[in-house]
Order: C-alpha cells, then structure tokens, then sequence
C-alpha cells in the first residue's frame, strides 16, 4: 500500500491536461523505468510500454489507463494580471472561487481563481448557475510580465498535493485516471516474479477526456488480442442515482457488463476475482461507458475488451477520493487475469 | 514580518478556538513587552514602555481569531455536516480541504461529480447547510473516534508567495494583524503603547468590546485585512481598495464612521512620509473598531488595513509591499504620536 500512496503522489501531479500531455511524458517516462523492456511514446500523446513473455507466437495482453487529465487552456490574457480559460474536459465551476491552479507556461506558475467580494455580489446571484465564464486566475504579475510567460493556449490544471484521509482513503487531482496507471504500475511489480503467458502492452494514452483519441491511436499500433481497459468510477455519494448504491469504496475493483466490452472477457474477470478471493463490484452500463473500453474494443479487427474501474468521488475536482485498498485490489485482479489468460479466453 | 506572518497563518484559530496563534504570539513578546496578561475573554493586551508617557492612552490591535467551520453532525454515513464561523461565501467552500479537530484531521468538502448531478443542479451553489466533509471514514462510528461535534475546522494551511511579489494563504485576515503588531513591538517606541491581540472578531468583534471595557483607551487603532474588489471585470468604483497601492484608510465602512481627524492625521503622515496610501471607496465591512468605538465611553478610532484579495476564503491574496508600508505608517503614527 505505501508503494501504491508513493506512486500515487507521483502520477497525481503530472501535468499532462488533455490535448497536451507531452509536457508530462518526459517525466511519465521516468516513472516507468525499469518496468518495460521497450518503450515509445506515440505523435498523439500516449505512452506505450511493452514486456515480452518470450514466448514464440504468445498472445498480447494490453492494459489501458488515460494520462490525460482535465483542465483548461488560457483564452485571453487581461488587465492587472488575471487569465480567462475555457474548460478542457467536465469541469464543475463550483469548486474553482479561490482555488488554486498551475499555469504550464514558459514557467509553471501559481493562480487563483478569482471569487467575487461579498460587496460586488447582487442579492440574486446565489439564485443562478456559476458559469466558468464569470471567473478569471489571478496570477499575482502585469499583463505585461505574463505575456512573457503564458500564450493564448497555454495549459492549466489544477494544485492539488495528495494528501492521506482516514482509513486508507487518500485525496488529490487526476486519480481520474492515474490511479489507474499505478494500479498497472503495481500490477506489474506484482507479475515481475511470475511466468507471464502473454506478451503485455501498456498504454498509458492520451485525449480519453476530449474523445478518447489516445487509446484509438495507441491500440492500433499496439494491436492487442485482448484488453483491460482500466478508469475510474463514480462510488455512490448521498443523492447520487440508487443504481450507484453497490458501487462501494473499499469494496474493491468495480466490473463492467457493457456493449462496448466482451461479455467472455468480463466473466472470466469476475470468475477470477472470485477464484482469488479479490473484493470486486459487479456495475452494468449497457451503452456507452464513457471510457476507452469501446475505442479499444473496436480498433482493428476488434480486441476483447473488460472494463475494470476503481471506486471514486468527487470526480473531476481537485479533491478526487480513492481507496489505496481498492487499487491494490485492482492490481491483484490485473495480475491474476493476465495469468489466467494461458488458455485463451 | 513575511516568516512571522507564514508562521501565524499555519496556526488552526478559528473564532473561540484562538488557544494556538495565542501562544505563538506570546513566544515572541514575553521579551519585548513591557507586560501582558490573557483576560477572561482569551484577549491578549500588552504593554510596552515608551520614552514617554503620552495623555492619551493608545492601543493597537489586531485580531487572533479566523473564519473556520464547526462539526455540527456526523451522519451514519461517516459525513460531517458544519456551520460556518463567522462570514464564508459558499462559493469558496465547495471542493476545498480542510483541516479538522486538535488531531488535525484532513477532509474534502464533499462536491458530487458532474456526471452524476441533475440538470438543474449543474453550477448551483449548494447552500452550506447541505455541505459535508467526507474524512475518509465509512460510518459514523468510525467518524466519531477522531472527530466530535463541536469540533472546529479550517482550510488547510498553504503560505506562499507567488506572482511579482503577492502572498496566497488561508488566514491573513487577521494574521497579519497580528504579525504588524509583534514587529511594531520590537521598535523602540517613543511613547507607551497597548497592543491587543483580540479574539472573536469574526463573529461580532466580541473580544475587542472586552479589551475596549478593560482597557478604556482614547484611541484604537484597528489592523486588519480587508477586501480588495480590484478583480477582472470589477467597476473601479466598486473596488474598495486595490493591491499594491498601500495601507488602506477607511472613512466609513458597514459598521464604523471612523475619527475624521485621525483620519486626516493618518493620510497627512502617509504624505510627510512618502508612504503609499489609498482611501477605501465603497461603504462595507467592519471590524474591531466598532467595539472600541462604542464601548463604554467610547474611543476615537481608525483602522489601516492591508487590501486582501478572496477574504475569507482558503486563498487571501496580499500584496507583500502593501504590508511593508502599513507597518511605515503605523509606526510613524505611534512615534509622532497623537
């Protein structure tokens, strides 16, 4: 579990908002050292990994995790210093009044978002929706001093150190969907001692929250027999849909039955869960899972493809919640399901 | 002042709970003051001898206490519901962190994903009551062994400087007070002064109206912070003071006419001193002033304050250079004296 806090820290911070993820890959790269026998990182932001089973005609297994993150990009820079932004991806403007922000320029700089001063607000405001629009960064220099560090387009994502709650819990930005890259990560710590029947492909892929163009691209160049695509979930929260009351954190790797997935895949996941005595989740989304899972499924001649999730809350701020048990769960569902793939599926 | 002000900032002080910045500040005076005592109020006063002993008795004072949150219910989820203490806008609650109780619990205030919110619920602030922190635990019970209602709680302590030469922190309001105070007490002062850290100003100046009782001064001087509206968009009319333009002096604002010859006694010394100075241009706020002003048989007062971008909220924004001419100001008012 501590290796897992430790990766976590690590993953959470890197600054790879959607659309511009080569500002973290250097450092992605870094993170991964030591895991892969090669790897590559592909012209549309993606991270690709490989491992050899050294086996003459072995299958090849691909793990799937977003490395984007949402954010925004600068829109206009102003007067006094402030920065207008438009969202990149789903982003709740009522978490942003007086928050903090990094600015990707020249230099990484801090920000604020503005809130408006108790005397300026108008007795009905509370009334009306907050719109991302209304608000600006304050970054603390002139226009003229930040024209020389930020451009129209620059990246901003939000400042969130991790820090730890009770009961394992851990909080901070971009677990949407890098907790899932360090369950990959730990995973393969996982398998390092065992004799892996299948090739394994990673892809840490880039644009899943702009239209999962990552994984299209890198799953087309990797060309997988089958995939664990692997992303967060919504764990049920008070008036939340009821549908989302199983959806539990701490109760382990949520499983995916969906369209967009392989039904034979996804029941020799949950089979091997029980098998191994994994806490898991049972979730159904017959359509769109609003993952990678069906840019993956459909790449090619069509890859079998689970969808495995870890639990989560707050989703898309910078106060992500997650539970290091269920990621080490995940890993240990990951490991065991690669193993079990010496028959085929 | 910059280290001392981090230091006082990092500090869990919200109104009532002042025990923590008190004892800081009670460190870094037991050798420079003169004397000093805590009054039943939990007030800090200190004195500090001068070369001379002036008709008028003076007194400087800041506020200890913070905006913050109290634990008001743990539901069987393991969700702690709050109230405010003291003024906090919802808007800069929602999806922040906090730190809660004497063991320094973290929680996130809870804010539901986008993906799972209803039409009509999208960009709603929801109204504080409906609020929870969510500290990592699963039921009430386990709540209950780290938190307890009545518990207090702050946003979590983030001193730093960034931009040309602005401070982001929780609690500025009224740290820097605080920290003005102790660096005017290290100067050799030409006359007596009173400094009083005050506690309870964020809930009605309740402290201040003590110390006001006790120590009857015929003048007060309030530090304190206070809102800058100098944000993209705002009217200039409607800024009430802006950063980098100075110690803000205040006429009036919601809760106070302020002395009409300190006042002018104050912007004629920023003048003889080339110190920067600004007039606050909208009729709103208050703080410890009023206290002293209508307590007992009254005080004349003025308050200088810093221009303080997000008031109340997990990121004021000061100007450092701002702070740096307050303290020119107020010690040039003490030594000229009055």
């Amino acid at each position: 579990m501590e290796r897992i806090f430790e990766l976590a820290c690590a993953f959470s911070e890197l600054p790879a908002v959607s659309g511009q993820e080569h500002i973290g890959m250097e450092r992605v790269a870094e993170l991964c050292k030591g895991y892969f026998d090669s790897y590559e990182v592909t012209s549309v932001g993606s991270f690709i990994g490989r491992i050899s089973c050294g086996k003459a005609g072995a299958k090849t297994l691909l793990l799937d995790a977003h490395i984007d993150e949402i954010g925004f990009i600068v829109s206009e820079i102003c007067e006094g210093g402030f920065l207008k932004v438009v969202n990149i991806g789903g982003i709740d403007p009522r978490i942003l009044p007086a928050s903090e922000v990094l600015i990707y320029g020249k230099k990484t700089i801090t920000g604020i978002f503005t809130s408006k001063p108790p005397h300026l607000q108008e007795k009905d405001e509370l009334e009306k929706p907050m719109k991302l629009e209304d608000l600006a960064i304050d970054t603390g220099y002139s226009k003229e001093q930040l024209e020389e560090i930020v451009s129209i387009g620059t990246p901003v994502g939000y400042r969130s150190p991790v820090v730890r709650l009770q009961n394992n819990a851990i909080a901070g930005k971009s677990f949407d969907d890098r907790i899932c890259a360090v369950s990959i990560l730990r995973a393969l710590e996982m398998l390092k001692e065992k004799e892996l029947p299948v090739n394994i492909a990673v892809q840490f892929s880039g644009g899943e929250e702009t239209g999962y163009k990552g994984a299209t691209t890198a799953s087309y160049q990797i060309a997988p027999d089958f995939a664990i695509c692997l992303d967060v979930t919504n764990a049920y929260v008070p008036d939340a849909p009821a549908y989302r009351k199983d959806i539990k954190m701490g109760g382990g790797p949520s499983i995916s039955f969906s369209a967009q997935t392989s039904r034979k895949l996804t029941i020799k996941a949950v089979e091997t869960a029980k098998k191994n005595g994994i806490p898991h989740q049972l979730f159904a989304e017959p359509n769109h899972t609003g993952t990678n899972s069906g840019a993956i499924q459909t790449s090619r001649g069509g890859v079998p493809t689970v969808l495995v999730s870890i639990p989560l809350k707050n989703m898309h701020t910078a106060n992500e919640v997650v539970m290091l048990s269920d990621v080490y769960d995940t890993s240990r569902l990951i490991c065991e399901l690669a193993l079990s793939l010496k028959e085929g599926i | 002042m910059i280290e001392r002000l981090k230091k006082y900032c990092g500090c869990i002080s919200p109104s009532g709970c002042e025990d923590e910045i008190r004892e800081l500040i009670i460190q870094d005076i037991q050798q420079i003051a003169t004397r000093y005592e805590v009054d039943r109020m939990g007030n800090l006063i200190a004195f500090k001898k001068g070369r001379k002993t002036p008709d008028k008795k003076v007194v400087v004072s800041a506020h200890m206490d913070e905006v913050g949150l109290m634990v008001k219910y743990i539901s069987d989820e393991g969700y702690i519901y709050f109230d405010p203490i003291g003024g906090i806008d919802p808007r800069v609650v929602g999806g922040r962190r906090v730190v809660i109780g004497d063991k320094r619990i973290y929680g996130v205030v809870a804010s539901k994903a986008i993906h799972l919110q209803k039409k009509k619920e999208r960009g709603m602030v929801v109204p504080l009551e409906e609020m929870y922190i969510d500290i990592g635990c699963d039921d009430k019970k386990s709540c209950e062994e780290v938190v307890s209602v009545g518990d207090v709680a702050t946003f979590v302590p983030n001193f730093e400087e960034f931009g040309d030469g602005l401070i982001k922190s929780k609690a500025i309001d009224d740290r820097f007070g605080c920290a003005l105070l102790v660096e005017l007490m290290q100067e050799e002062l030409e006359y007596d002064t009173y400094f009083a850290f005050v506690t309870c100003e964020e809930v009605g100046t309740d402290g201040a109206k003590q110390v006001a009782f006790n120590l009857r001064p015929d003048i007060a001087i309030a530090i304190e912070a206070t809102t800058a509206g100098d944000v993209l968009g705002a009217p200039k009319s409607r800024y009430a003071c802006e950063l980098r333009k100075g110690a803000v002096i205040s006429h009036i604002d919601g809760s106070t006419i302020y002395d009409k010859k300190l006042v002018e006694y104050a912007l004629a010394t920023a003048q003889e001193n080339n110190i920067k100075c600004q007039l606050k241009n909208v009729i709103a706020g208050g703080n410890d002033a009023s206290a002293y002003q209508r307590t007992a048989a009254g005080a004349r007062v003025l308050a200088v304050s810093a221009p303080t971008r997000y008031i109340h909220s997990a990121s004021n924004v000061v100007c450092k250079d701002d702070l740096f001419e307050i303290k020119k100001l107020v010690l040039a008012l003490l030594q000229k004296g009055f």
